[in-house]
């Protein structure tokens, strides 16, 4: 049985069908055997195309006996001849044999077609009680008592029982080639099919990844548009504040106290825009993935007493208090120092943005560790071991962050609160940013939160090797 | 693929003998197997040959079935007719693309049951999408359309499918397929609508000198026996 690329439909149609591609050798001898067993009819097996299938039979004392007689051998191989070439037809034929014996030739069909045949004999029809004169004389030198005595230890079956008999062998093989025939176009189906799938899903894999690249080449649009867009509105903005400080300044001569009450929210609005359109420059280059990072030591006491000088007078307008904690064995950091203060300014912020009216802030800096291999510690033994590094947390008592959001928060302008009576403000670009800086130093950042109780982000960075 | 050999009716000049390719399309159980068990069942012995079903053990068509059918006329001619079903189950398409490959006729078994609108329309979607990625074109192919389980409760009426029937381009029929009410109208139907359509593209008449109405009589002593009251 062949399962190549043979077109499936060709196998269907059932027209390859050839006995010895769905029946075995074997399987059809062992058939022929239990005949001959049961019955002591000699049986052979043949192709449509000529091939001997299956060939059982024991040699006849006669037939051995004319051979070695020049006539009968001559006459043997040609009735021998004779039957296997014989022209099949739809009709069972019973051809004599000048021995008196007979073959009976079976041709067997499947779906209306004819697809090989057997032949049962040489066996003497029982109705046959004497040697016909045709073996007494086949040859001058034959010895009649040898022939009849060989002639009486013939196979011997009445015609009708041999009819009988040949129609349930043709039964038997031709529900094999059916069975057969059955499990060949099972399995060829099968390949078939899963090719077929095979195909289907590699055709829509193709038009998922073209769509895949497309909506990459869009993204990346984006980006240079925002980056684009940022910078081109960030140069008037600098002149806006320029001049405003200028004015304020008093160079432009003296000021009412209600100009300078003017000019000082004008210059604090612009200052807000200007931190707004900073943070789209600074996504845009991250996602472009262009913002060079700059890679020295940064003592974590530094680090956080900037952050506690700069936080503190939003928290005390909110009545937040601030608990700042830096651990004994903390090593230095590695990063860039202007980043690393942004990443814990819009951690903080948030932090006291989202905490209610006298609630504490704690933000705490502590040795901790990267592990080089997966989280799950998957192929742990081909990574070196854990690198040292500060594990820094911000942690508020605010409201907290409902499960189905976490995912989000750190996608760009997503805001947990988006309607349009948000009590708290922001473009929702903060942790985005966050998120692009943390991963572009090589450390990795992670939120907990329980609705009511407060939110911890856990940020871990490299720290600085011990002799830097 | 038009113009592949493997792709149109098997014409063996020498044998006088002609292949055609039937297949039996429809919504997982909407009694396409069915159909051809009640055709087999019906069916003179010499006609039909051995029903051969590749089915899971919960009676569900796992690649298809296949009835053939020779009928050998008088002017000579043998025609081999082959049934085949579709697995209906949607997760099976692939195996259905494959079975369509080449035929020649649909037979399209719709669900009678109300409930049974929507599957009955996807299936017929998926029949002509299946087509066209065979390379054969839905207009052209002959298609007949049978109403099954007429015997079922909350079906459309016969006067419904009176309507459907003045508007719809394909013939309908009618059946009880598990009493072989009708299958074989329904046979006989695909078979005409199918010869028809072989004789306009490969002149048969003028190539073995068998007229249609000819055929279509050899084709009905065939298959004679059918106790179904009404088809059409």
């Amino acid at each position: 049985m062949t399962l190549d690329q043979t077109n499936a439909a060709d196998i269907m149609m059932g027209d390859v069908v050839r006995l010895e591609d769905v029946l075995s050798r074997d399987s059809v001898t062992s058939v022929c055997k239990s005949f001959f067993g049961l019955f002591g009819l000699p049986v052979r097996v043949i192709s449509h195309e000529g091939d001997l299938l299956a060939d059982v039979h024991r040699d006849q004392p006669l037939c051995n006996y004319l051979n070695t007689l020049g006539n009968g051998e001559r006459e043997c191989a040609r009735t021998v001849g004779v039957v296997r070439d014989l022209e099949h037809d739809v009709q069972t034929i019973v051809h004599p044999c000048f021995t008196g014996a007979v073959y009976r030739i079976v041709p067997l069909e499947y779906q209306g077609r004819p697809i090989g045949r057997f032949i049962v004999g040489p066996y003497v029809p029982a109705e046959t009680t004497q040697p016909p004169e045709s073996l007494l004389s086949i040859d001058e030198s034959i010895d009649a008592a040898t022939a009849c005595a060989h002639f009486d230890t013939m196979p011997r079956v009445r015609e009708h029982v041999a009819e009988e008999i040949s129609a349930h062998l043709k039964g038997v093989l031709e529900l094999l080639l059916f069975s057969g025939h059955r499990a060949q176009l099972a399995s060829t189906m099968q390949v078939a099919s899963v090719r077929e799938n095979y195909r289907e899903l590699a055709e829509k894999n193709e038009a998922l990844k073209s769509s895949f690249e497309e909506l990459k080449k869009l993204d990346q649009l984006k980006s240079t548009f925002l980056a684009t867009v940022s910078h081109e509105l960030r140069s008037p903005l600098t002149s806006i504040i320029g001049y405003t400080e200028m004015l304020e300044s008093g160079a432009a001569g003296a000021l009412s106290n209600g100009q300078a009450e003017f000019l000082g929210t004008i210059r604090n609005k612009a200052d807000q825009l200007l931190g707004l359109i900073s943070s789209l420059l600074d996504l845009g280059r991250l996602e472009a993935k262009s913002l060079d990072l700059k890679h020295e030591p940064i003592d974590p006491h530094a680090l956080l007493s900037d952050l506690a000088a700069t936080i503190v007078p939003t928290a005390n307008r909110r009545n937040v208090s601030l608990d700042i904690q830096i651990g004994d064995e903390t090593p230095k950091l590695w990063g860039d120092p202007v980043r690393l203060s942004q990443i814990l300014l819009n951690l903080a912020d948030n932090a006291v943005k989202f905490s209610d009216e006298g609630g504490m802030v704690t933000i705490r800096a502590e040795q901790g560790e990267i592990d080089a291999a997966g989280a799950s510690g998957l192929g742990a033994a081909l990574f070196t071991a854990s690198r040292p590094a500060v594990l820094l947390t911000v942690q508020d008592g605010g409201m907290g962050i409902a499960e189905h959001n976490l995912s989000k928060i750190f996608d760009a302008f997503y805001q947990v609160d988006a309607g349009t009576t948000r009590v708290h403000g922001g473009a929702g670009l903060g942790l985005s940013i966050v998120k692009q800086l943390v991963d572009g130093h090589g450390g990795k950042i992670e939120v907990t939160s329980t609705l009511g109780e407060g939110t911890i982000f856990s940020v871990t960075l490299p720290a600085a090797d011990e002799d830097a | 693929m038009a113009g592949d050999p493997r792709f149109e009716m098997q014409i063996d000049f020498a044998a006088k003998e002609l292949t055609v390719k039937l297949v039996y399309y429809g919504p997982a159980l909407s009694g396409k197997t069915s159909n051809l068990r009640a055709i087999h069942w019906l069916g003179t012995s010499n006609a039909c040959g051995d029903l051969m079903t590749l089915e899971t053990k919960n009676d569900r068509t796992l690649f298809f079935d296949m009835l053939p059918i020779t009928v050998s006329s008088g002017s000579g001619l043998k025609v081999r007719l082959k049934l085949f079903t579709v697995p209906g189950q949607v997760m099976h398409n692939a195996t259905r693309r494959l079975v369509l490959q080449g035929t020649d006729g649909v037979a399209f078994i719709a669900d009678s049951q109300r409930s049974e609108a929507d599957a009955n329309r996807e299936s017929f979607l998926n029949l002509k999408c299946n087509l066209e990625e065979n390379a054969i074109d839905p207009e052209r192919i002959p298609i007949i359309i049978q109403f099954n389980k007429r015997d079922m409760a909350s079906i459309r009426t016969d006067e419904e499918l009176e309507l459907i029937a003045q508007r719809s381009r394909e013939p309908i029929y009618k059946a009880v397929a598990t009493r072989g009410y009708g299958v074989m109208q329904t046979l006989r139907g695909l078979i005409r609508d199918t010869w028809t359509k072989l004789e306009e593209d490969h002149e048969l008449e003028e190539k073995f000198g068998i007229s249609p109405i000819h055929f279509m009589t050899e084709v009905e002593a065939k298959l004679k026996h059918d106790p179904g009251p009404r088809g059409r």
